[in-house]
């Protein structure tokens, strides 16, 4: 696995100056640096270390001790103060916080300080292949690149204390693209080229940082979420954890024909919930549990003496050992499943029931989507709010990512939409007419947080206008129901109205698509605003065909409709990304209050925008934006690269949204989507940052392929 | 023995090693007209027994060196001078070096020595230079009978020279280091002294070609000028 001698052909020796020889010449300690590395371990590099090391003793051999004496001397030389200084100042950050201590002595030893006026050139593409990695001892740095459309430069990226540069540079031994400038008063540590390549070797943990960049630091980050919410309740399995290592070994079970007694029996000997009946194959026939029992009981059956074939529940669900807690558990929730058997090569090797996923909960998601479900009042839907809300803060302790947490609370918000819809026909009767139930905005790309309002419509099917107008009333008064048990729920009216009980929102497909039809054609303001609305439609509630057939029609106008395209990105650019060019981001005052930033409108908005306008022109059914991302990478729309980067940073976003939100309610202070990046601690902000710079990233490319 | 021998200085004993040390000490030269860049400086901070120039005793040294223009973190000096005799006095308090180190410390002599190898022929920068150059020359003429002849330039010279708009009068290093926004690691030493001068300095050199001073002889030339200006009465 050593990577590292791809990328680094050893230097020839007359890469070693009259100064680095001369290192050697005055410092015991350096030779003992040297031979702290871990001789012979694992980590990978090994070789181009020892190689460099040879050379440099081939030079100096003259003056090279034992290594003994090397050791013993490096004991007595205490290390010097302001080495000690700076690299306690290193240690304040990634990923130098993380590296060995003789590693990063290694580096500040070997370093030079420089100095950098304001608009003095660090580094520039002239200057040849980089000779220098530098980190930001104090003050910021900006890369400059020529702008190619509309000459002068534009600032890619900026660099403040603690960061480092260049590395892609570097290690692909070219000169840099892009010219760093100081941009105020600038500190930076220098270190030269051969011991960057001597610390790459070394330091897995820099080796790691280098290669990854940022990435490895959202490693980092994720870390970090699962520890803080672990913290807090106490608990520790990830919902990635294969369901392999989650199940039973041994699952009990039985043959068809075994009696249901001695079946019932075996259960309750072994203390389980449920039995699986399989072939002499071992493949799963059935399961058998507890519920089923319950039933046979109901049923006022007398004879327990009959095969468990005939109680059994056929053909019952099942995954493979290396699906996921998650995949068990929203399997689970779908269905109205306790119990998944686990199978491999058509063979059962294990049972997960809920109980394992979530063993030490109280409340937990099968359980709440059951109840949900079979909810007989509103109240009871009500009530069950506050535990979604715990449930939440549960799957982040578990290590659930803030993609797998919107899926689940859409999952939830639908069971609950849709237990509202049978409660109220149930309440007020059944017009007599089908209808499906609509869902737009974020409820409709899957993307909903606990902080949501309602956005929705009906669609139903009507000959002509009379028709609809007939049914339209019929269906009115239970829609305004729907609205006002939903508000009960939590989920907020919608301030815009944009809700099922407006009479311009309960259509039928006619209506839809000319509706839609002139959004596409007219292209005003308030039909931009509303395509970004209506146009991530979905159905939530009854039949699914009529809203394809919307969808095809949608995607067909927009693909053949370039002018409507490039308003939908002029839109797309309207929030931009709170990144600014001289500070670090760029923030919003209200009334005397701290300073903020909109993590949705700011953060979320110019992907969501972004992704549904590219989705939309290329004929992409998906709502959801992550999904609408691999899709155009799929149908290499965007590059792989790209497309990784925004779903990443999009991800991160969403993140820090969902933990603000949870520390608000831990608080009991309302709902905000605005952060003060001053309170994420050194790691987020920096990584908000760069996520945000994705954003900005995406908009300029709108901007080139719609050239505006 | 000659009548005027005891005006004479005592030579100190030196071992047969060190006098041969002491001879290879390289000449020291003016400052010249090479490039600001070029020259190699040696930032210089001392720690004393206290401020008064012919009692108190050099404790210990500490130097960093900028070459090439960049501070260079494999150059430092950092030594703790032994004296067996040093009685517990307020300074303690500033330079937080306890008996027990001074008397773990280096023997003077071979400390100073070091220093002036390390030195070389490198002009030093010093804030509040004069104090730093009157202390390591008569700890080099007590211990080793040497007489300092290095230029000495002062960063408290050099700073309201090159930055007449910061106002601020009798300027201590901490008024500086506010004034430029440095952010230095925890001074209580005489290396991050150093250390935080030879940032201070590096600041100082850009600004210097900012305006046009390019070699370490024209920008004495000019701090000579400024105090002179700064001395004469004014009308």
């Amino acid at each position: 696995m050593c990577t590292s001698s791809e990328n680094f052909p050893i230097p020839n020796v007359g890469f070693f100056s009259r100064k680095c020889v001369r290192h050697f010449l005055t410092s015991d300690t350096r030779i003992a640096y040297l031979d702290l590395r871990p001789m012979g371990t694992p980590h990978a590099g090994a070789d181009d270390g020892s190689v460099i090391r040879q050379q440099q003793f081939k030079k100096t051999a003259v003056m090279v001790m034992s290594k003994a004496d090397a050791f013993t001397q490096a004991g007595k030389t205490a290390v010097l103060q302001n080495i000690q200084g700076t690299l306690q100042f290193l240690q304040r950050f990634p990923p130098f916080n993380q590296m060995e201590h003789a590693h990063l002595a290694y580096l500040v030893e070997q370093c030079q300080l420089r100095f950098y006026a304001p608009g003095d050139s660090i580094i520039k593409p002239a200057d040849g292949p980089v000779e220098h990695f530098y980190i930001v001892k104090q003050g910021r740095v900006v890369g400059e690149r020529p702008h190619t459309a509309k000459g002068g430069t534009e600032t890619t990226f900026e660099i403040t204390t603690g960061e480092c540069f260049p590395l892609a540079a570097l290690l692909g031994e070219r000169a840099t693209r892009t010219e760093h400038l100081a941009a105020e008063d600038t500190f930076c540590l220098q270190l030269n080229k051969l011991a960057f390549i001597k610390l790459f070797a070394l330091s897995s943990t820099f080796r790691d940082f280098a290669l990854r960049g940022v990435s490895s630091l959202l490693d980092q980050v994720n870390q970090q979420v699962q520890q803080k919410a672990v913290e807090t309740l106490g608990t520790q399995y990830s919902l990635n954890t294969r369901l392999g290592e989650l199940a039973m070994r041994h699952p009990v079970t039985c043959n068809p024909a075994t009696p249901l007694r001695e079946a019932v029996t075996l259960m309750h000997e072994q203390q389980v919930g449920s039995i699986v009946v399989v072939d002499e194959h071992k493949a799963p026939l059935g399961i058998f549990t507890l519920r089923d029992l319950r039933h046979v009981v109901a049923a006022g059956t007398n004879d327990f003496n009959e095969a468990i074939e005939r109680h059994m529940t056929q053909a019952p669900f099942f995954l493979s050992p290396d699906h996921s807690a998650f995949d068990a558990a929203i399997a689970m929730t779908e269905r109205h499943i306790a119990h998944v058997c686990l199978v491999k090569d058509q063979r059962l090797c294990g049972v997960v029931s809920e109980r394992d996923l979530f063993s030490l909960q109280r409340v937990d998601l099968v359980h709440l989507a059951r109840t949900i479900r079979s909810a007989q009042r509103i109240e009871n839907l009500v009530l069950m709010r506050g535990e979604i809300g715990q449930l939440v803060e549960r799957m982040l302790a578990h290590g659930a990512s803030s993609t797998q947490i919107t899926h689940i609370i859409t999952l939830l918000n639908d069971h609950t939409v849709c237990r509202v819809i049978e409660l109220t026909l149930a309440d007020k009767g059944d017009p007599g007419v089908p209808f499906s139930w609509l869902c737009f905005g974020s409820e409709g790309r899957r993307e909903q947080t606990l902080h949501t309002d309602q956005d929705n419509g009906i669609l139903f099917e009507a000959r002509d206008a009379a028709h609809a107008a007939e049914i339209r009333g019929k269906l009115l008064p239970i829609a305004q129901q729907i609205n006002q048990s939903l508000a009960l729920c939590g989920f907020t009216l919608c301030k815009g109205n944009i809700m099922a009980g407006n009479p311009e929102l309960c259509l039928s497909r006619a209506e839809w698509a000319r509706r839609f039809a002139a959004f596409i054609r007219e292209a005003t303001p308030e039909s931009l605003l509303g395509s970004s609305i209506y146009f991530d439609l979905r159905v939530v509630w009854g039949d699914e065909q009529g809203c394809e057939q919307l969808r095809r029609g949608i995607l067909d106008q927009v693909g053949a409709n370039r002018l409507f395209q490039r308003m939908l990105a002029e839109n797309a650019l309207r929030n931009r990304p709170p990144v600014g060019r001289f500070r670090e981001f760029v923030l919003a005052r209200k009334n005397g209050e701290k300073a903020t930033l909109d993590l949705k409108v700011q953060g979320l908005t110019p992907f969501v925008d972004g992704a549904r306008l590219l989705a939309l022109a290329h004929g992409i059914e998906t709502n959801n934006t992550l999904e609408r991302f691999r899709q155009l990478v799929a149908k290499e729309i965007i590059q792989p690269l790209d497309g990784a980067a925004y779903e990443e940073a999009y991800h991160f976003i969403q993140q820090t949204r969902m933990q603000q939100h949870q520390l608000q309610t831990r608080e009991n202070l309302p709902y905000s989507n605005r952060v003060d990046p001053d309170s994420l601690n050194h790691l987020d902000r920096r990584i908000l940052r760069e996520s945000l710079r994705q954003a900005q990233r995406l908009q300029s490319s709108l901007t080139l392929r719609y050239q505006l | 023995m000659s009548l005027f021998s005891w005006l004479r200085p005592a030579t100190p004993l030196l071992t047969e090693e060190l006098q041969q040390r002491l001879k290879r000490l390289p000449v020291v030269a003016e400052l010249g007209e090479c490039s600001l860049r070029e020259q190699r400086w040696v930032v210089l901070d001392l720690e004393t027994t206290g401020l008064n120039l012919n009692r108190d005793r050099v404790l210990s040294i500490g130097a960093v060196v900028i070459e090439d223009g960049a501070i260079d973190f494999s150059q430092q000096f950092e030594r703790t001078l032994q004296c067996a005799d040093m009685k517990l006095a307020p300074s303690v308090l500033i330079h937080g070096l306890g008996p027990s180190a001074i008397a773990a410390g280096s023997d003077p002599a071979q400390a100073l020595l070091d220093f002036m190898e390390f030195l070389g022929d490198s002009p030093v920068l010093a804030f509040h230079a004069p104090f730093d150059q009157h202390m390591l020359g008569r700890a080099l003429k007590d211990h080793l009978g040497y007489k300092l002849a290095h230029p000495f330039l002062d960063v408290a010279d050099i700073a309201p020279l090159l930055c007449p708009q910061a106002q601020i009068r009798e300027a201590g290093l901490d008024e500086w280091i506010d004034w430029f926004k440095l952010e230095v690691f925890e001074r209580h030493n005489a290396s991050a002294d150093a250390l935080a001068t030879a940032e201070l300095a590096l600041i100082l050199f850009s600004r210097a070609r900012q305006q046009q001073i390019h070699s370490p002889l024209n920008l004495q030339q000019r701090v000579s000028q400024w105090k002179r200006r700064q001395h004469a009465p004014s009308f």
